[in-house]
């Protein structure tokens, strides 16, 4: 299997008033094509500093980050900005969309600004509208972004992480905001993507978001404390609940 | 606890702080400096009449006792203080380094330091006591067009008297006047005046001029004399029209600018209030009151205001001295309670803040706290439907992102549009001024007609002034000249005379005018018909109001001693007698020995259509025929005349950089403050791949876009607003009417825009860059 990240000895330190503070410490870190990888730990325990090390949003202190074979360290802030359009695809906690589009535009606009893609907008637009309709949210395409519920919304952000079909989903708390059924919705949605070869690199607080990945990576005070591979999901709810249940088992060995 | 919070507030938001304590220093500034200027305009001439000890009338009469006495014992008059003058005609009698001086249009006069009826002014606005032996003091019209310095020798020679003086700089005085219509004037110390006015070739020159403190002016002219002037205090104030159009210009300025530094600050405090929402939901998610939530930001702006009110007090100081120092030299704007105006000013506008704000947060009243929070950080808006659609524009993304960022947001984007569109308006306004007052299609106003050169030296047309008819002698000395040096052209004068003028029971000062040699071909009645007949004539509006006359009625006047009856056949438009006038027909010569008379020189019609170059060859043959330099093309007369062009040219110079200063200001400091308020949706942009450049683009590319519509919106009203504008202001100098702008195309839609959208592009770039200190990673912290 192809690998799409490789971390090597990745550290992220920050400042705050003159003191240092390690958040992520050497991680070695390697994600094949097709996985759905969740990263869970307390909070504080550099859940999302990882991400966003590891995405290039953010710069690393020391150690190497390889995505889809280019070391990002490397790569100009454009190009960087390049990658992350192209190739790579985020949901964030908070539904974060532009407040002056509507639904349906804010999902084709990193498609428009693709230099990747050579379709015209209609096509682009029809391709919005696409995978609105199979996220089940085409009939609020035309809206503006309050008039939608939450869980529209981060389907709808979905749809924007998937408009450039990325080698791979960074999503940081995505149902962290989220009511139980609309958290199901959007952890479906993620799983198809997976299964259609999406790899997904997901940080949660939830087992029952976890149980639904094919791995798990424990942090503790920014180092990788656990790690713990599962089949993959096929969707059913007693395997669901036993896969839940084993975890749980595994997060409170780590000291969950 | 309410300090520890307000503490950490002015903290916390520090750019938002400094950009509105910027707003409030700039507002402060320009209204302080604003105020004193409005004061010391509009008390302006005033002022300076009081200073100058102004009489109530002066009367202007050749050396005569007899006459003087006899206004002395009037019982109305207080007191007579005279003025003895020596009016020079010979070109000859003044030169300059052994030179004729060609610099000025009328007769040059000499005034003794001997006793000075009135108080005059020297450069530094002192109060001249005595002139040195062998020196001399000019007022601005003597020293125009030349580069004159202090120790510049000049020789004075009447018959057989001479002296040389040397300059010793210049002096104002209220009654003297001081464009080129006037003459100009001279003081010299009383010795040296001695010897040319004891010389027996000064007789015929000497003229007094009588300063009188009257109750009764009227009563100097019922004393019947034909051979004395009386002109009143008010009439004076005529001098200072083109000076207090030009004050009147920064007056409008003014006020226009601190409308802008208002909305600026409106926009700024309602600005940084909603940015305010989200905590003030907070704060009343726990239970803080109304009452004690808006305190908290009322106190927070009351110490921005205070603090910034005081800097922008000590910043109005040097600002109002530059605009006024750009109007006139002539007038002593002088408000002597400047700093406590300024204080007073600054004062206002603490307390227009607190308004502001007390407004703003009334908005806190209403909110609930749910609605507080969700109309804060999260910038949702409510019942607004996009408007553009990105699938279906076909605008490139950046430029997609700019409009609708515009149109999703209309109320901040018209503010920007509104202050660029009064900059730009500023600017273009002056522009279009500055070169219709020196247009030739303002030619008409003077009752000129069609002409391309003036011979504006008196020495080549003396004889005119003491008999009329000798205007003829004058016409065919000129076509003679311009035949014998193969210059194919023909020649004409336009001159008026002062009457007295009855209608019925009522009477005023006219002013009328006749133009000899050449056709009157620019002459135009706005209602009726020119003048075609001996008794028919055509009169402003001015003059029928101040007789009550209509198209149609007949008029009695007396001119050179005979009484004459017109019949008025229309109304007309003219800077002339300052809007007092009457035209007369072509036919009449009724002007006589002894009327004080007035004409712009002869003027030359050159036949053909004459491109400018042949009209210039022209004027240089003629100034080496006639020996002297005054002789002007169309433009130059005219420039002359309004004497405005140069003064409205300055306040544009000044009005460019203010626009400068204002566009980079309201671009730097409203671009920095939306980018605060759009730092979540600028991290989004990051985390989803749109390159710092797109960014960068889409931020600076608003305020262009902002700016281009500025400068269509500014110049398709500028035509129909200019010629509104022109002629409210030249109804102030004469009578005018349906006069129309002439516009520079480069400067107004080339070079203006340009400055504008120049400085937008510069500033909202340089501005733009700070986006890149956000990153992408910042979507996920950011509130």
């Amino acid at each position: 299997m192809n690998t799409v990240l490789k971390t090597k000895g990745l550290c992220k330190t920050y400042i705050v008033n003159k003191r240092q503070n390690n958040v992520l410490k050497n991680i070695d870190l390697t994600i094949n094509e097709g996985e759905m990888v969740a990263v869970m730990g307390p909070s504080g325990s550099g859940k999302s500093t990882l991400l966003y090390c590891v995405s290039g949003m953010d710069k690393v202190t020391a150690g190497e980050v390889i995505f889809n074979g280019k070391e990002t360290a490397k790569l100009s802030d454009k190009e960087l900005a390049r990658l992350r359009l192209d190739e790579m695809g985020f949901i964030f906690q908070q539904m974060y969309m532009m407040k002056n589009l509507s639904v349906l535009d804010n999902i084709i606009l990193p498609a428009v600004k693709s230099k990747k893609n050579h379709e015209s907008r209609k096509q682009t637009e029809e391709r919005g509208r696409a995978l609105m309709h199979r996220l089940g949210i085409d009939s609020v395409g035309g809206n503006d972004i309050n008039e939608v519920s939450g869980g529209q919304l981060q389907r709808a952000c979905i749809c924007r992480s998937m408009i450039n079909n990325p080698k791979m989903i960074f999503a940081d708390e995505p149902t962290g905001a989220l009511n139980r059924s609309s958290s199901d919705e959007v952890m479906n949605e993620l799983l198809s993507l997976n299964r259609d070869g999406t790899t997904v690199m997901c940080v949660t607080h939830d087992p029952k978001v976890a149980a639904k990945c094919s791995r798990v990576l424990y942090i503790v005070d920014g180092g990788i404390v656990g790690e713990k591979e599962m089949n993959h999901f096929d969707g059913g709810e007693k395997e669901l609940r036993d896969r839940e249940r084993e975890l749980n088992n595994w997060l409170m060995e780590q000291g969950w | 606890m309410f300090m520890r919070i307000l503490k950490k507030d002015l903290k916390r938001k520090k750019t938002m702080n400094i950009i509105l304590l910027l707003f409030v220093i700039m507002c402060s500034m320009f209204a302080a400096a604003s105020t004193n200027n409005i004061i010391a305009v509009t008390g302006g001439i005033e002022h300076y009449f009081e200073i100058s000890n102004a009489p109530d009338a002066t009367v202007d009469m050749r050396p005569n006792d007899e006459i003087k006495k006899e206004i002395e014992n009037l019982p109305s008059v207080s007191e007579v203080r005279t003025e003895s003058r020596i009016c020079i005609l010979d070109g000859n009698s003044l030169k300059r380094n052994g030179k004729k001086m060609d610099n000025y249009i009328n007769m040059p006069v000499l005034i003794s330091d001997k006793e000075f009826p009135m108080n005059y002014f020297d450069d530094d606005e002192k109060i001249i006591k005595e002139v040195p032996k062998g020196c001399f003091y000019a007022i601005s019209v003597f020293t125009q067009d030349i580069n004159i310095s202090a120790d510049d020798k000049f020789q004075f020679e009447i018959g057989d008297a001479k002296i040389e003086l040397e300059y010793a700089g210049r002096f104002r005085g209220a009654f003297l006047g001081n464009d080129s219509n006037y003459s100009p004037c001279i003081i010299m110390n009383h010795e040296d005046y001695d010897l040319l006015y004891n010389d027996p070739a000064a007789e015929s020159l000497k003229e007094d001029i009588l300063y009188i403190n009257t109750s009764d002016i009227e009563e100097i002219n019922q004393l019947g004399y034909d051979n004395i002037y009386v002109e009143s205090k008010s009439e004076y104030k005529g001098i200072y029209i083109y000076d207090m159009f030009s004050a009147y210009i920064m007056l409008a300025i003014s006020v226009i600018l601190m409308i802008t530094s208002f909305v600026m600050l409106r926009f700024t405090v309602g600005f940084t209030i909603s940015e305010e929402f989200h905590e003030i939901g907070v704060m009343k998610a726990i239970g803080m009151n109304n009452g004690s939530i808006r305190s908290l930001y009322i106190v927070k702006y009351f110490a921005i205001s205070v603090v910034g009110s005081v800097l922008g007090f000590f910043g109005s100081i040097p600002l109002g001295n530059a605009m006024m120092k750009t109007i006139t030299k002539n007038i002593i704007f002088v408000n002597e309670s400047s700093i406590l105006t300024g204080a007073l000013s600054s004062v206002g506008i603490v307390a227009i803040i607190m308004l502001f704000c007390y407004g703003c947060t009334r908005k806190v009243n209403k909110l609930s706290p749910i609605d507080a929070v969700r109309n804060g950080q999260t910038g949702e808006r409510f019942g607004k439907k996009s408007i553009m659609h990105l699938g279906r524009s076909k605008l490139p993304t950046t430029g997609f992102l700019s409009f609708n960022d515009i149109i999703s947001s209309p109320k901040r984007f018209i503010v920007v549009t509104l202050i660029f569109s009064l900059c730009m308006l500023m600017m273009t306004i002056m522009s279009v001024f500055a070169l219709t007052l020196k247009s030739e299609k303002i030619l008409y106003l003077f009752d000129i007609p069609t002409s391309e050169a003036h011979i504006a030296d008196l020495s080549y047309y003396p004889d005119i002034f003491t008999d009329f008819s000798n205007c003829e002698k004058a016409i065919e000395k000129t076509d003679k000249m311009l035949a014998d040096n193969g210059i194919s052209g023909k020649s004409g004068i336009t001159m008026g005379s002062c009457y007295e003028t009855f209608c019925g029971d009522k009477k005023a000062k006219i002013w009328y005018y006749v133009s000899r040699g050449l056709e009157n071909d620019l002459f135009r009645c706005d209602e009726g018909y020119a003048p075609e007949k001996f008794d028919e004539i055509a009169m402003t509006g001015y003059a029928m109001e101040d007789l009550g006359a209509e198209i149609g009625d007949r008029v009695r006047t007396k001119i050179g001693g005979k009484e004459y009856e017109f019949i008025i056949t229309g109304k007309f438009s003219t800077f002339q007698g300052s809007g007092h006038s009457v035209q007369l027909s072509s036919d009449f010569d009724g002007f006589a020995l002894n009327d004080s008379i007035s004409c712009f020189g002869i003027q030359v019609h050159f036949d053909g259509n004459p491109n400018e170059k042949t009209i210039a060859d022209n004027i240089e043959k003629i100034k080496t025929v006639i020996g002297s330099d005054k002789v002007y093309t169309t433009t130059e007369m005219i420039k002359q005349c309004t004497q405005m062009s140069d003064t409205i040219n300055a306040i544009k110079k000044m009005m460019m950089i203010l626009t400068v200063v204002v566009t980079i200001m309201v671009v730097i400091l409203m671009e920095r403050s939306f980018i605060s308020k759009e730092k979540s949706e600028i991290a989004l942009m990051k985390a989803v791949g749109i390159s710092n450049g797109s960014v960068i683009a889409q931020h600076a590319m608003r305020f262009v876009i902002v700016s281009i519509i500025a400068c269509a919106v500014s110049l398709s009203v500028l035509r129909p607003l200019s010629n509104v504008i022109f002629n409210r202001i030249c109804s102030m100098i004469g009578d005018v009417s349906g006069a129309e702008c002439d516009i520079n195309p480069v400067e107004v839609f080339a070079v203006c825009p340009a400055i504008l959208i120049g400085i937008t592009v510069i500033g909202s770039f340089l501005t733009a860059l700070y986006t890149r200190t956000i990153k992408a990673s910042d979507a996920a912290s950011i509130e």
